[in-house]
Order: C-alpha cells, then sequence, then structure tokens
C-alpha cells in the first residue's frame, strides 16, 4: 500500500502475534532469515525474549557498580578532607579520623550513586530517553503494545521491500502486519 | 481487538502454591480485563467521597502552613519545647514518619528479592506511601532548628566563608545523608516501576491532552524486549540497593539516639528495634489505607484477603521484634545495675507524670498484634484495621516515650523539668496527616495504584505454569 | 560617655541634644546642670512653655525672671565646653581612658543607712558591671546579689523623669520645674522659720552619711522644732533597743567571725541579710575548711535561709519561740562553770514554747567550752529581749570585744516605732510641711498606720524617689531623684569608715538628690550636692587637721580614686558589762507580753530579691530564683508539710489569710524544715503603684502588718481559696534520688581514713578507662580550671545576678520560667536530705563544666561547640543552627536555648547596661557559661603586651569575684603554684558524674559538716 510513497526514513515492519509463545517462536526464526534490526513490543517482560533477539549481555549492572563505587570514593574523601585534613578540631576529644563515624555516610553515598546510576543510567544512557517520538507510534494498532498485545518490529533496510517482510511474518504466524515509513510532515 | 489467542488465558483462575489455593488475583482475567479494571478509576471523573476526603486533606495541610509560618515568625519558643526536653514533638513526627516510610521499600525491594509473589498488588500503593510520609518526615530535619534559614544549607558539605566543615561525627549529619537518600532512591525506584504503566496509560487513554501528559511521564517507553532486558536488571539492582538501604536509613535514626549519653537513650538495641518498629508501623499504615482504598477504588479483585492476611502475618512478626526489644531494654537496664538506666525505666517510664503514655504503647504495641495469632481476626476487615490504628498510635507513643521521657528527667534531679505541648505543636502533627492525605489522594487518582504491568506479568506467567502442571510438566 | 548622652536625648527630645556637646575625654558634670534639668528645656521650647500657666494666676515678676533666667542659662549650656568636675578612676587602672577598655571607678552604695564600698566598670562612660571594693570593709572586693543588679536599677526605663505638684492634697498633680519646686521651698522655709520650724518633719532614710548629719545638724539650728525621722520597713530596732536593755545606751552590734568557732544564729540570716552579711559570708567561708578549727554554726529560724542552710544543727521554731531558746540557753549557760553569773537571767519566768533541751544543752556546753571564740548573733527580726539576752551571754562569754563588739550607731535609723511618733503628730494635725526620702514610706508602713490617707492631711509633703511608688501618688510634690550611681554623696560602713559617693554617670533622668531636697530648705538648693559635699569634707578635713586649703584637692582625689577614706573607723564601746540583775527585771515585763496565741503565726521576711520592695521593677532580681525555694517572680505562703496538711493545702493553691479585719491571698508553698503551725511571707511583693514589671506580681504581706507585732504576729486564719496558680519555678525536684550529686560528709566521717565517704570520693576523681587517648594540655600554656567548694557556698545568689550582669543574659518572664526555659547560665541546685519536716540543704552551683570529653560536642552537626587548646568548652554563636542536640546530651543541663527572641527591640537604656565583651545572641542559639572568656582574653592581651605570662589569681569569673564566701576559684591546671591546681588534688576534690566519663574541668569539694558529736 506504501510502497509507492517516495523513501524518506526508516521504514518499519509491525507483526501482531497471538501469543508470546508465538511471538517467541516468530521472533527467533526472523531473525535466522537475518533481519538484524529486529526487536519486540509486550504489555510485560516475557522470559526467553533475549535469547530470541540474540542479547548476548546487559550492560546495567556495570554502570551501577561504577556508580556505587564512586559513592564510597567520594564520600571517604569528603569526609577525611573536610574533618581531618582541611579543619581538624577538637570535638569532644574524640579523633579527628574516627572510623566508625565514617562508616554511615560512606555506606548512604554509595547507595545513592548507584541507585542514581541505575535509574539514569538506564533511561537517559542505555535508552536514550526521553524520546517522545519514534516511528512505530504512527500505528493506532502499536497501542496495544503496552496493553495486551505481543509485537515483532523489524527495520527494514532501504534496500530491501517492506512488503516482503511482512509476508515472512505472516508466514512465522503473525496473524497482523503493518508497514510503517518515517515520513515527512 | 483481541486476539483469539487469549482464549486459552480465559479459563481458570491463577492459583500458585498448591498448598494454599487460594488465588492471588480472583476472578477470569485477562490483560486487557486486569488493564480496563485497574486503570478504571484513573479515567473517571472522582467521586463525592475524594472530593470530601481531599477537602478535608487540604484543611489539615493548611494547619501545616499555619503552624511552620507561625513558628518561623516566632521561634521554636512557639513550641512546648524547653530546656530539659530540647527535642519533642518535632522529632517525634520526624521518626514516626520515617518508620512508615519503611514498609514501602521493604515491601517492594525485600519481597521482590524473595520473589513474593503476592506484593505486586500492594507495592506500588506501598512506594507511593513510602515517598509522600519520608516528605512529611523530612520537614523537621530543617524546621526543628532555631535558625532554620541556615541549618537549611549549613548541613551540607560547601565551602563556606567560615572556613567551617559539617561535624562528620554527628548523628543528625547521617541523617541528613541518609534520610535524603532514601527519599531519592525511594522516588527512582517508584517511578522506575511505573513508567511501563504510564506507557499503558497513554495508549489506553482516550482524549489527546491525557495521551500528551502521560506520553510525557512515560518519556517514550514503547515496551521494546531489548529495553525490558536492560529494564529488568535494573528494577532489580534498584531493589537490591534499597534493601540494605531500608535497614540503614532506621539505624542511622536510631543512632541520633543511641550514640548519646542519655539514660533511655544509650542503648545497643536501638538499630535493629527501630527498623523492626519502622516495619512494624509502615505495615500498619498501608493496612490503615489499604483497606479502604481496595473498597473505594475496587481493587479487591488483585488485593485479597490473601494480601491482606500475609500483612497481618508480618505485624505479628515485627510486633514480637518490637516487644523482645522493649523487654531488652529492661533487662539490660536492671542487669546492668546502673542506677540511671533503671530508674528511667523503672521509675521514669513506668511511674512518672508520662507513665500513661508508656502503658498505652505496650497495650497497643505489644498486645494488640497477638491478636494475629487467630486466623478469625487475622481475617477480620474491621478487626484489623483497627488493631492497624492502634499500632500506629503505640508507635507514636513509642517515640513519645524514648524522647520527651527520656529527656525530661535525666542525671541531675535539680535539672529535672516537664514537657506540655501548645497548639502549634497540634497543628504541626495534624498538618503532616493532612501533607500525607493530600498527596495519597492526588496519587489514588492520577495514576493506577497496583502495579498493572506486573499484576498482567504475574497472570501471564502463572497461567503459564499451572498450563505445564497441568501438563504434568514441571511443578512450581 | 557619647553613649548615654545619645541613648539619653533620643528619650527627651533637646535636653540632652544640648548636652552633647558637652563631649569630654573622661566623665563630667557640668554646673549648669540644674538648669539643664529636662522639664527648663521644655518649658523653654514651644509655643506655650511649661509654667505658663503659673503667670497666668500669679502674675509676679519674679516668677517670669525665673523662667527667663533658666531658659537662658540652656543657651549657655548649649554652649557650655568646659564642664569643672572631675571623678578619679580606680588605682588598678590607667587615668587615660583607652577606647574600648573599660574604666573602674570606687564609689560606694548605702542599703539601709551604711555603705558598702563598689568598683564600678565602665565602658565608654556606661557603668556596666557592679564588683566589690576589696579596700572597704564591708565589701571586702565581693557583693551581694542586690548590688549586682543596681546596674539595671539605673537603666530602669519606669524611673520618674518629670516633678509633678498637686497645689493642695486632693487636687490633680500637674508638671512643675525644678526651680518652681526651689521657689516654693524657699518661701515656705521663711514662713517656717519664722516659727521655729514647728510642723516641719523630715522622714528619712536610715542614714550614716556624715553630710546628711551635717545637714541635719544646720537644719536644726534653723528649724529648731523641725523633727527628724528614720524609716526603713524592716528595720533592725529589737537591736537598738535590746542593747540599750543590756548596756544601757543605744549601742550598735558588729560581730567579726575570723576566730569564731562555735556561732548561734537567732533567726539571724547573717549569711544573706544585713550591712556585715559580705565580710561575715568571708570570715565564715574561711573558716569552713575542714580541720581543728573548723567553725560550727547553729541555726534557730522559722524557715530556711542562706544562713540555715549552711548550719551543722538547725532547730526550726516559730520566730516568736526563738526568745524561749534564748531563755533556755541562758539557764543552760548559767549552770556552765563561770557563767553562774547568769543566774539572775535564769530565773526569768520562761517564755510559753518548748525547746528541745537536749539540743540546749549541747549548745550551751559547745559555747561555754568555746568561750571568747564564739558568737550568739540576733536577727533583725527578734524582739529587743532577745537581742539583750545574746548581748548578756556575749558578754558573759567573755565574747564582747573579740567575736562581738557594740558601739554607738553612727546612723540615724528607725522603724515602725519610730514611725509611730510622725504618725500620731499627723493625726494631730501639727504637721504641714513633710519632706519624705525614706525609701516609698507607704507600702512599708504598717497597715494599722494608714499611712496614705494620713499624708492626704499634710498641706504640702515633698517625696523623693526614683520611679513613681505608693507614696509618690499619696503626696503633693514628687521630686524624682537621680540613682545612687547618678548622684554625690558620701556614706559609712558599719565600723564608720567612710566612702565617698562618686557618680558614675550624668544622670539619664532627673538631676536632684535628696541632699538637694534637704538642702533647700537651707536655701542651697540650687548648689548640687557636689558642692555641699566637696564644702562639707573640706570643712571637716581642715578642721582635723588632715589637710591644709591648698593640699585638699589631691587628699579628696586620692580618697575618690581609693573609695575609701582611711581612719575614720569608729572604735566600739569598750569596757563594756551587763549587769544581769537589772537586764532581768527590766526583761519580766517584755517576756511577759511576748507573742502568745495558740492559732497559726505569721512571720514576715525581708526578701532576699526584691528586699522591702524598692527592687521589685529590677528584672534580674525578679527571675532570680529564691535561694531556698527557687520561686521566681513571686513570694508565697511558705509553710511546713504538716501544716499543709493540717490546712488541707497543697503547693499553688491560693490561701486567704485573714488578721483581724486584714486580708491578702497569696499563693501557698510546702516548705520543707518550716516551723509547723506558722507561715512565712516575705515582704516587698504585690506593688500597686510601680514600673510595669512590678506591678502585680505576688501579693502585698505588709497589708497584714500590725504597728504592735511587725515581724510575728498569732491569730491569723489560713482558708484555702478555690484558685490555685503555677509558679515559675526553676527547680521543682527536691531529693537527690540517691545519686549524691553533691558528697556530703561529717568532719569525722571525712577524717576518718578509708571511711564510706573517702572511698566515694576517690571513686569519683580516679582516672576512668576511655578508648580515645586524651588530649594532652600539659603543653599549652593554660589549661583553665574551676573549683567550687560546697562547704562554703551558702546560696546566696550574688554569683547569679553577677553573671547575668556579666553576660548579658536576658531575662524570660515568669510565663517562661514555668515552662522551664529561664536563661540564667549559672543555676544553684537546692537538695533536701532527711525527713521532709526537718531537712538538711546542700547547694551546689552548677555551670557548664568545660568537660574535656564532651558529649555536647560531638553531636553538634555543624561544629557550632568545639573545643580550645587551653581545654574551653567554645559555644561558637554564629555558626550555631540551634538544633538544641547539644543540651539534650549534655548529661549536666547547663545549656541555655533561645527559643524566642529575648533581645527583641531593647529599650535604649537596656542597651546601655549590656557588656560590650559579650555577644548579645539571637533567636534559635545554644548558650551556655565560657568560663568568662572575654576576662580571659582581656587578660591574655595585657600579659602579651607586657610580654609575661598570665599569673595565678588575675583572671577572676564573674561569679568568683562577686562570691563573698570565697567558694569559687579559677586557673590555669598548668600552673603547679596555683589555687585552682592544690584545690583539685585536695582530698574533699570530686568530679560531678564522674561515671560517665566526661572529664569536667570543674572540680567539686565535697560538702563537710561539723555537727556536735554530743547531738549526732
Amino acid at each position: 500500500m506504501s510502497a509507492d510513497v517516495a523513501f524518506i526514513g526508516r521504514k518499519f515492519v509491525l507483526a501482531e502475534f497471538p501469543s508470546a509463545d508465538a511471538l517467541l517462536d516468530g521472533t527467533r526464526r526472523m531473525r535466522e532469515k537475518g533481519h538484524a534490526k529486529i526487536d519486540t513490543h509486550t504489555p510485560y517482560p516475557i522470559h526467553g525474549l533475549e535469547a530470541a533477539l540474540g542479547i548476548k549481555r546487559v550492560m546495567i549492572p556495570t554502570i551501577v557498580l561504577g556508580g556505587a563505587i564512586m559513592g564510597v570514593v567520594s564520600a571517604l574523601a569528603m569526609m577525611i578532607y573536610m574533618n581531618v585534613i582541611d579543619f581538624p578540631l577538637n570535638v569532644g576529644n574524640r579523633p579527628a579520623l574516627a572510623g566508625p563515624a565514617l562508616i554511615p555516610i560512606t555506606f548512604e553515598l554509595a547507595v545513592l550513586l548507584g541507585g542514581s546510576s541505575a535509574f539514569f543510567g538506564l533511561l537517559i544512557g542505555l535508552l536514550k530517553f526521553p524520546e517522545p517520538y519514534h516511528p512505530l507510534f504512527e500505528l493506532e494498532a502499536f497501542r496495544r503494545a503496552s496493553i495486551d498485545g505481543f509485537f515483532l518490529s523489524v527495520e527494514v533496510p532501504e534496500a530491501q521491500n517492506a512488503e516482503d517482510v511482512a509476508l515472512q511474518a505472516r508466514e512465522l504466524g503473525a496473524n497482523d502486519t503493518h508497514i510503517v515509513v518515517e515520513s515527512e510532515r | 481487538m483481541s486476539a483469539p489467542g487469549h482464549a486459552q488465558g480465559n479459563d481458570a483462575e491463577v492459583v500458585l502454591d498448591p498448598l494454599d489455593p487460594r488465588p492471588f488475583i480472583e476472578g477470569k482475567q485477562t490483560d486487557k480485563s486486569l488493564n480496563d479494571s485497574l486503570f478504571r478509576h484513573v479515567w473517571i471523573v472522582p467521586g463525592k467521597g475524594w472530593l470530601a476526603l481531599f477537602t478535608v486533606a487540604l484543611s489539615m495541610l493548611g494547619l501545616l502552613g499555619l503552624a511552620l509560618g507561625y513558628t518561623l515568625y516566632k521561634g521554636i519558643g512557639a513550641w512546648g519545647n524547653n530546656n530539659p526536653v530540647g527535642w519533642a514533638f518535632d522529632i517525634i513526627n520526624f521518626v514516626w514518619w520515617i518508620g512508615i516510610g519503611h514498609a514501602g521499600t521493604l515491601i517492594s525491594a525485600i519481597l521482590l528479592l524473595f520473589q513474593q509473589k503476592w506484593r505486586t498488588s500492594i507495592n506500588r500503593f506501598a512506594e507511593a506511601m513510602t515517598l509522600f510520609a519520608v516528605m512529611c518526615a523530612l520537614i523537621f530535619p530543617i524546621f526543628h532548628t532555631g535558625r532554620p534559614w541556615f541549618a537549611a544549607y549549613w548541613l551540607m558539605p560547601y565551602p563556606s566563608v567560615q572556613g567551617i566543615w559539617p561535624q562528620f561525627k554527628s548523628p543528625l549529619v547521617w541523617d541528613v545523608f541518609a534520610v535524603s537518600t532514601y527519599f531519592t532512591i525511594s522516588l527512582l525506584f517508584w517511578y522506575l516501576g511505573l513508567i511501563p504503566d504510564l506507557a499503558a496509560l497513554r495508549d489506553s487513554s482516550t482524549s489527546k491532552a491525557k495521551r500528551t501528559i502521560y506520553g510525557m511521564a512515560a518519556m517514550g517507553w514503547r515496551s521494546s524486549g531489548r529495553h525490558w532486558a536492560e529494564y529488568k536488571w535494573s528494577y532489580l539492582l534498584l531493589a537490591g540497593i534499597s534493601t540494605p538501604l531500608v535497614l540503614s536509613v532506621h539505624t542511622i535514626v536510631s543512632f541520633d539516639f543511641a550514640t548519646s549519653v542519655l539514660p533511655g537513650w544509650h542503648t545497643t538495641i536501638f538499630p535493629p528495634y527501630f527498623v523492626a518498629g519502622a516495619i512494624f508501623s509502615g505495615f500498619a499504615m498501608v493496612m490503615t489505607w489499604m483497606i479502604p482504598a481496595r473498597h473505594f477504588l475496587g481493587l479487591k479483585h488483585v488485593v485479597t484477603m490473601r494480601h491482606l492476611e500475609n500483612m497481618c502475618k508480618v505485624m505479628l512478626a515485627t510486633g514480637m521484634m518490637v516487644s523482645y526489644g522493649y523487654i531488652m531494654e529492661h533487662f539490660i537496664a536492671w542487669y546492668s545495675g546502673n542506677q540511671y538506666e533503671s530508674d528511667m525505666f523503672f521509675k521514669v517510664r513506668w511511674q512518672g507524670p508520662f507513665a500513661p503514655i508508656f502503658w498505652l504503647m505496650v497495650v497497643c504495641n505489644v498486645v494488640t498484634p497477638q491478636f494475629f495469632w487467630f486466623k478469625k481476626l487475622r481475617t477480620s476487615i474491621v478487626f484489623m484495621w483497627f488493631a492497624a490504628l492502634a499500632i500506629n498510635i503505640g508507635m507514636w507513643c513509642e517515640r513519645f516515650n524514648i524522647i520527651v521521657t527520656a529527656l525530661h528527667r535525666d542525671f541531675l534531679p535539680a535539672s529535672w523539668g516537664n514537657y506540655a505541648p501548645t497548639w502549634v505543636d497540634f497543628c504541626l502533627f495534624t498538618g503532616t496527616i493532612g501533607l500525607f492525605s493530600t498527596l495519597f489522594l492526588l496519587f489514588l487518582k492520577f495514576v493506577p495504584a497496583v502495579a498493572v504491568t506486573e499484576i498482567k506479568e504475574l497472570r501471564h506467567d502463572t497461567e503459564h505454569e499451572t498450563h505445564a502442571a497441568a501438563a504434568g510438566g514441571i511443578h512450581p | 560617655m557619647s553613649h548615654h548622652q545619645s541613648a539619653g536625648s533620643e528619650r527627651r527630645s533637646g535636653a540632652l541634644t544640648i548636652v552633647k556637646r558637652v563631649d569630654p575625654p573622661r566623665f563630667w558634670r557640668s554646673l549648669e546642670a540644674r538648669s539643664r534639668s529636662p522639664e527648663l528645656i521644655e518649658a523653654s521650647k514651644g509655643e506655650f512653655p511649661q509654667g505658663a500657666d503659673q503667670l497666668a494666676d500669679e502674675p509676679s515678676r519674679r516668677s517670669f525672671m525665673q523662667l527667663v533666667g533658666a531658659s537662658t542659662a540652656l543657651v549657655g549650656a548649649a554652649a557650655c565646653q568646659r564642664p569643672n568636675q572631675k571623678i578619679y578612676p580606680y588605682v588598678r587602672r590607667p587615668p587615660e581612658v583607652t577606647p574600648g577598655n573599660p574604666l573602674h571607678f570606687a564609689t560606694a552604695y548605702s542599703l539601709e543607712g551604711y555603705a558598702r564600698g563598689l568598683v564600678v566598670e565602665s565602658h565608654g562612660g556606661r557603668p556596666t558591671k557592679i564588683e566589690g571594693n576589696s579596700d572597704h570593709p564591708d565589701s571586702l572586693g565581693a557583693t551581694t546579689a542586690l548590688d549586682q543588679a543596681l546596674i539595671l536599677g539605673l537603666y530602669d526605663d519606669n524611673r520618674a523623669r518629670q516633678i509633678t505638684h498637686r497645689r493642695e492634697p486632693g487636687l490633680g498633680p500637674e508638671p512643675a520645674a525644678w526651680r518652681s519646686i526651689l521657689v516654693m521651698i524657699a518661701e515656705r522655709s521663711e514662713k517656717l522659720a519664722q516659727k521655729n520650724g514647728a510642723g516641719l518633719r523630715f522622714l528619712v532614710d536610715p542614714s550614716a552619711s556624715p553630710l546628711q548629719a551635717d545637714l541635719r545638724a544646720r537644719l536644726s539650728e534653723r528649724f529648731p522644732q523641725a523633727k527628724f525621722v528614720a524609716f526603713s520597713a524592716v528595720a533592725a530596732e529589737g537591736a537598738a533597743l535590746g542593747n540599750k536593755l543590756a548596756f544601757g545606751r543605744p549601742l550598735e552590734t558588729r560581730h567579726d567571725l575570723a576566730q569564731a568557732q562555735v556561732i548561734l544564729a537567732l533567726d539571724a540570716d547573717f549569711l544573706g541579710d544585713g550591712p556585715e552579711q559580705v565580710k561575715l559570708s568571708r570570715q565564715f567561708g574561711a573558716s569552713r575548711t575542714p580541720g581543728p578549727a573548723m567553725s560550727r554554726l547553729y541555726v534557730a529560724e522559722p524557715c530556711f535561709t542562706p544562713t540555715g542552710m549552711l548550719a551543722d544543727h538547725r532547730l526550726r521554731l516559730r520566730g516568736s519561740e526563738i526568745l524561749a531558746l534564748a531563755q533556755a540557753l541562758v539557764v543552760e549557760l548559767a549552770k556552765q562553770p563561770g557563767l553562774d553569773g547568769l543566774a539572775p537571767l535564769a530565773g526569768l519566768p520562761r517564755a510559753a514554747a518548748s525547746v528541745d533541751a537536749r539540743w540546749v544543752a549541747a549548745l550551751a556546753k559547745d559555747l561555754a567550752r568555746t568561750r571568747g571564740k564564739c558568737a550568739i548573733i540576733a536577727g533583725r527580726r527578734q524582739p529587743a529581749a532577745v537581742h539583750a539576752l545574746a548581748a548578756a551571754m556575749n558578754s558573759a562569754l567573755r565574747n564582747v570585744g573579740a567575736t562581738v563588739n557594740y558601739a554607738t550607731p553612727l546612723a540615724i535609723d528607725g522603724g515602725v516605732e519610730a514611725l509611730r511618733g510622725l504618725v500620731e503628730d499627723i493625726a494631730a494635725g501639727t504637721v504641714d510641711t513633710l519632706v519624705i526620702t525614706a525609701k516609698n514610706p507607704v507600702f512599708g508602713a504598717p497597715a494599722d498606720f494608714k499611712f496614705d490617707k494620713l499624708l492626704a492631711r499634710v498641706p504640702l509633703s515633698i517625696y523623693c524617689g526614683m520611679a513613681e511608688d505608693e507614696t509618690s501618688a499619696a503626696v503633693t510634690t514628687f521630686v524624682p531623684v537621680a540613682h545612687s550611681l547618678e548622684s554625690w554623696g558620701d556614706g559609712r560602713a558599719l565600723d564608720g569608715t567612710v566612702s565617698i559617693i562618686q557618680p558614675l554617670i550624668h544622670p539619664l533622668w532627673s538631676q536632684v538628690t535628696d541632699t538637694d531636697v534637704t538642702a533647700a530648705f537651707l536655701g542651697e538648693g540650687d548648689k548640687g550636692s557636689h558642692d555641699l559635699l566637696t564644702t562639707f569634707w573640706k570643712k571637716r578635713a581642715i578642721g582635723s587637721g588632715w589637710a591644709t586649703d591648698v593640699s585638699f584637692d589631691g587628699l579628696w582625689e586620692s580618697w575618690l580614686a581609693k573609695g575609701v577614706v582611711d581612719r575614720t573607723a569608729a572604735q566600739p564601746e569598750s569596757g563594756l558589762a551587763t549587769n544581769p540583775g537589772a537586764l532581768a527585771g527590766a526583761l519580766a515585763p517584755l517576756v511577759a507580753k511576748a507573742v502568745k496565741g495558740d492559732s497559726i503565726e505569721i512571720g514576715f521576711a525581708v526578701c532576699p530579691k526584691v528586699f522591702d520592695g524598692r527592687y521589685a521593677n529590677n528584672a534580674w532580681l525578679q527571675e532570680l530564683p529564691h535561694p531556698v525555694t527557687k520561686i521566681t517572680w513571686d513570694n508565697a505562703v511558705l509553710m511546713s508539710k504538716a501544716t499543709a496538711a493540717r490546712l488541707n493545702v497543697e503547693t499553688g493553691d491560693v490561701v486567704r489569710i485573714e488578721a483581724g479585719d486584714r486580708h491578702v491571698t497569696g499563693p501557698a508553698y510546702i516548705q520543707p524544715g518550716h516551723a509547723d503551725e506558722a507561715v512565712t511571707v516575705a515582704l516587698g511583693y504585690g506593688r500597686t503603684v510601680a514600673g510595669k514589671l512590678a506591678k502585680g506580681v505576688g501579693f502585698n504581706a505588709a497589708a497584714l502588718r500590725d504597728s504592735a507585732s511587725p515581724w510575728f504576729a498569732r491569730g491569723v486564719n489560713l482558708a484555702r481559696t478555690s484558685r490555685t496558680i503555677r509558679f515559675g519555678i526553676t527547680q521543682d525536684h527536691w531529693d537527690m534520688e540517691g545519686r549524691d550529686p553533691v558528697i556530703v560528709a561529717t568532719l569525722a566521717e571525712f577524717h576518718k581514713e578509708g571511711s564510706h565517704v573517702n572511698e566515694k570520693l576517690e571513686q569519683q576523681r580516679r582516672p576512668l578507662e576511655t578508648i580515645h587517648e586524651p588530649v594532652d594540655y600539659s603543653q599549652q600554656p593554660y589549661k583553665w580550671a574551676m573549683a567550687i567548694d560546697l562547704s562554703k557556698c551558702s546560696g546566696c545568689n550574688a554569683c547569679v545576678v553577677a553573671c547575668v550582669s556579666e553576660n548579658n543574659i536576658p531575662i524570660v518572664g515568669r510565663e517562661n520560667v514555668r515552662i522551664g526555659r529561664e536563661m540564667q547560665w549559672l543555676r544553684l541546685d537546692r537538695y533536701y536530705e532527711g525527713p521532709v519536716e526537718d531537712p538538711e540543704v546542700v547547694v551546689q552551683p552548677v555551670m557548664c563544666m568545660h568537660c574535656e570529653a564532651a558529649p555536647c560536642e560531638y553531636v553538634c552537626p555543624v561544629n557550632a561547640t568545639v573545643h580550645s587548646d587551653e581545654g574551653l568548652n567554645e559555644m561558637v554563636y554564629n555558626r550555631c543552627v540551634g538544633t538544641r542536640y547539644c543540651n539534650n546530651n549534655c548529661p549536666y543541663k547547663v545549656r541555655r536555648f533561645n527559643f524566642l527572641d529575648y533581645h527583641k527591640e531593647p529599650s535604649h537604656v537596656d542597651k546601655m547596661a549590656t557588656n560590650p565583651d559579650v555577644t548579645v545572641r539571637s533567636r534559635g542559639i545554644m548558650e551556655k557559661c565560657t568560663y568568662c572568656v572575654q576576662r580571659i582574653e582581656r587578660k591574655r592581651i595585657d600579659a602579651r603586651v607586657e610580654g609575661r605570662k598570665i599569673a595565678d589569681g588575675e583572671i577572676v569569673t564573674a561569679c568568683q569575684q562577686v562570691c563573698p564566701t570565697g567558694a569559687i576559684d579559677f586557673g590555669s591546671l598548668n600552673d603547679p603554684g596555683a589555687r585552682v591546681t592544690a584545690l583539685h588534688a585536695d582530698p574533699r576534690r570530686y568530679n560531678l558524674l564522674h561515671e560517665i566519663g566526661t572529664r569536667p574541668r570543674t572540680a567539686y569539694l565535697a560538702r563537710i559538716r561539723n555537727p556536735n558529736p554530743e547531738l549526732a
């Protein structure tokens, strides 16, 4: 239907599968057919999707570890510089460098930076959010991706014909497919 | 257009544990039906009941403004605090609210790690409560000081013209870090969990305006599998670090007292006993709000009797830990042979001017939870609601006992004093309840009170497992 | 200088703006002072000058000229650049003024006729702090609490500023000018002189002032029939009368306890009351060091006093029963060998009362044992009979000339009895001119005199007072007078030593003095008291050959500088002896008509805070906790627990006391150790015409006073009313709860090796295990520390007021004291021991202990309280955010928080009372004792300038300086020779709450009692 539309931007094929299992199966098979830029859209995470999508490893734990370590270091640096190096005072005859007293803040800062990096590392770092626009949002059907639909999306390279990809998807059990082309408004 | 594939999901209720056949989700549900039923209260126009409650809450919030304004204008002298009793309602409220703030993160984080599936129905609710409770608590570290306009930033480690830094041996500074960290992390945790639901709201919204607003809030979440992969890990890790955080926060709050030299404060058992007390009061507060909420928001099919009963059991357990704390305090006071300690407990708290508050605390915190041994009471909505209320009161009394009662009669009898709150103190307390209620009612109105996405996931998983079980496959 | 002037000028447009141009390098006063009196400046301004109305009704050229003259004088004043009177700074100080450095001037203050030498610290012309004059025999460098509060009295906003005059009694008062008053007096005295002064009466304050005496003499020459009556509401009339009975002439009692080993106080609060209190406190304190020479104190009194609190043996007796005790003692003494001379007195009929025979017997033995080295002191409230018996016993015990002396009175003195004569004259209508320089007689006079009504019968009554009061409201002419610190005068110590009273500041408002008013009747009213004074003393000095006309000025300056006039002490009578036989005869009727009746006895007490009511508007004193009850801002009906139980009264219940047709209502307070079937009420409260502070504080007990028995009366009825009040009380807990913050022991226990108390003391000071290596201060130049000797502290409160004055400590008012927000940095903890009926009392001054391991410091989140190198626990006001955590964690609870803005908009005079060396703290800040760090720093600067170390005893904290018994010491523990170092090593030394491990720098020395073994 939109084949004759002059190509402007990205092309997507969105295929809806009847169930999560069907989606898993379809996804794997599509990938075997060599589609690289492939993704699924489901209201909730489904076991096995990582495998189906061929996701090797996730980044986030490393980021969080980095954040936590930063927290520990900065906390100790701060307290020791301020109360021991820069301005040591006789406070109730307690030693300037009082080990146990360092623990709470060190821990809290580790948690604070670790936790924040989990959040911002994910949304901003990895997901590149906020991203209010995406071609798929053009499709009315895509709304159900967050409600009760199980979708597979394939970004079709310029050379390839979207219709063929859609056909493949239907052969793999998708009961409905849509093509969306990033067009100029 | 619901897909035919969903037909299979329509039969069989979702049951997990063959030992306890009662379902976590009652009735035949599909993703769509859950979606509609759980978002319903967001879309409908608020009813008279909600508006009435909101008006009450707002007027109580007004009291808070009044009390704080008057305090700023007049000074701490507007309160009942005096020279032996330097802390009173201010710090009592602080500790009480922080404590209440503990159930939320605990339910979502710890129960998530322990894979307690029943958490999904109440975690969103509880996390929201944490946030609002901590907001109420956050008022006091600043406003209880004599010069809040300085306290607001002199507690921060910034290079001041005085060339002087915060004093990191002071538990008050630890408090600042602990409470602000707790608030930030709880907020992030809550919001991260909310994003898929916000997307679902965006996608099920009818008007352009709503769609735009929730769309902005969802930041462009498109339920991508690649995103889910990172998301699950991020959520799990946040849960992971929130768990020790919950334990650390009230531990540090308890250091305010435990590190001092005062009889009744100088107690090594405080950290665990504060944490237990916090979870205790936190669950009580969740209960207090959950029971009406599930009724009025039509959440009975996801917040089932089984959830409520589980909460009662947690309260019973934590309640007994708290009681153990009390007993230990008294034992040590006697066993140490330290006269100041034993006088504090056996003379001042048992018989002193504030003895009624002590005994009220015992009734509320030690006696009340014991009734949860009986299934009949554990499953009686009315009883558990009043019990929860009693526990809230009891925990407030506990803080009064720790703070005011210990302060008003310490070492030198000549410097003993007395304490009586003023109208400002009461306004302050009522006001924080107003702030809490206002935020809570707004929350109930504008975001789903339960984690819809997780409920759907739970439905999906359990459905699979039951099928597998039926097919004689692996047993859960 | 400029300070007080600019301040003053705000209050009165014009007047001081003119003065301000007089800007001398040092303190000056101007001859034109008179004509610069505010009223005239008002008069000289505006369209209708004051007194214009007088022109209207008596168009005399003369009075017109007066006004013009005065106004012209003002114009002169405006140009005045060269004042011509000097006062001289105390010799301890460099004479030249260095801005920022205070000067110290010697002066004196007379209370009840006798002067106590003072040294006043003056900052830029503002007197800010009172100290004692060590050269003065009745001060020895210390003062009383009342003296300390003079500063606030001087800067009292409610002092009167306007002369008022009623043209005849009953008419409304009109503002008048001093000059017109002078004219009026001049005219009046013309007339009076013609009839030899018949109808002229002077009702004067008791006074030993030579100048006043000289004026009186000259007045008597001009008005032979004029009479002088001295009145004080609390005068010790019994003493003079009793001594007259004992020795045949009215003598005055002086004491010297330096050698006294056994002291008996018969209802005599010699440590807290009377002109000798500072001297006797010093001597008594010195005699309390445990050892063979330690003195023993017996006290018999109805209600606890500072003296009673220090007693080794205290017998609680109703005031009127003291006579019975004295008699019983005479009987016992007469049995002692060598004292049988007292036998005739023993034969007297006994006053009805039962006294503990065993007690008396043991006491008698003790006295007999120490004859010549003991003293029997009778109190001001006791009747002549008791004083006579005391005199008889003292002379029989050969104490006269040793511990007790009798001398011809130097002061014109008088009380109720003296007033009676005047009252009768007025009633008879023979008085037409009455000059009142006595302190508020209308308030103080016994109710049955109805003195205010009587005054209405006197055509012209002139009253000199500092503030509007009950008397000023009743007289025809009220002349506001200058404060003692604003005026010239002289006075004598009890031993006769003369002090010149020199002003510290230009009068803030009125510049007239009593002297001027009195002198006006000699036509010298406009000379000014400085002239009168110098003229008089010049004559006297030349007359007695001390100086020549030339050398007088130098002599005068030396007097001013030193504060005392040498060789002016008057010798006591010698070779005195009583004739017991004759005395017995004279006493018999007195004993017979001693107070009787079986109903409750009411006793009137001199208030240790507001005295006879004259200090009622002084906030420092009103907020001062009563030494015994700790009540502030109130007086109370004190009674024993038993009596309260019988009357079904609780502390705080308002009771109605009826005596005949008169009654008052006041709150009851249960006072442990009070005599049963008796109540004690303090005079001086319930002022009706007074400043805003005094009004409505307490109830006026004087309304019950009857001239027949002004101190103790029976036949009163007490009934509880339905009302109750809550006292503003700083310590409502009596018991030590077995915690022993104060370690008490008898001399015997203390001397016994390894006795329980010695173990306890050792336990309370031996080093404790600590995980933190204690900071080493031994390398520091100084290691500040304090030591407080509880055996000496009488709880007289002088230190508390001194601390308030030195450190600008705010006043919070009754309501805030009620809820526990009093601000005094130094508090006197008072504990009762033993049965509530008859307990023993210990007093413990508690201020910041400057702990080396201070619990307050490590909890402060902003480093607002930290330790100095020399071990001071420093409070950094400008860093404090007011979390109050430090005070919560202070085991001694010595920190004070500014809950409200107590310094909000101080009036200009309030500001003048503040010490510029000490920060005024704002709202929301914690504060506490600093060991007077400002004094430490001043000495440090001096020492540095002179390139030396600070010597021991050079730094004197405010509380230490004022302490009459010398219970407080301060110094550096790094100085092996320092007194404080020795005291920290004293076997009596212990640390308060030592077990907590705070290592306080303030050490306490245990309270050692010296009871009579026979009574153990």
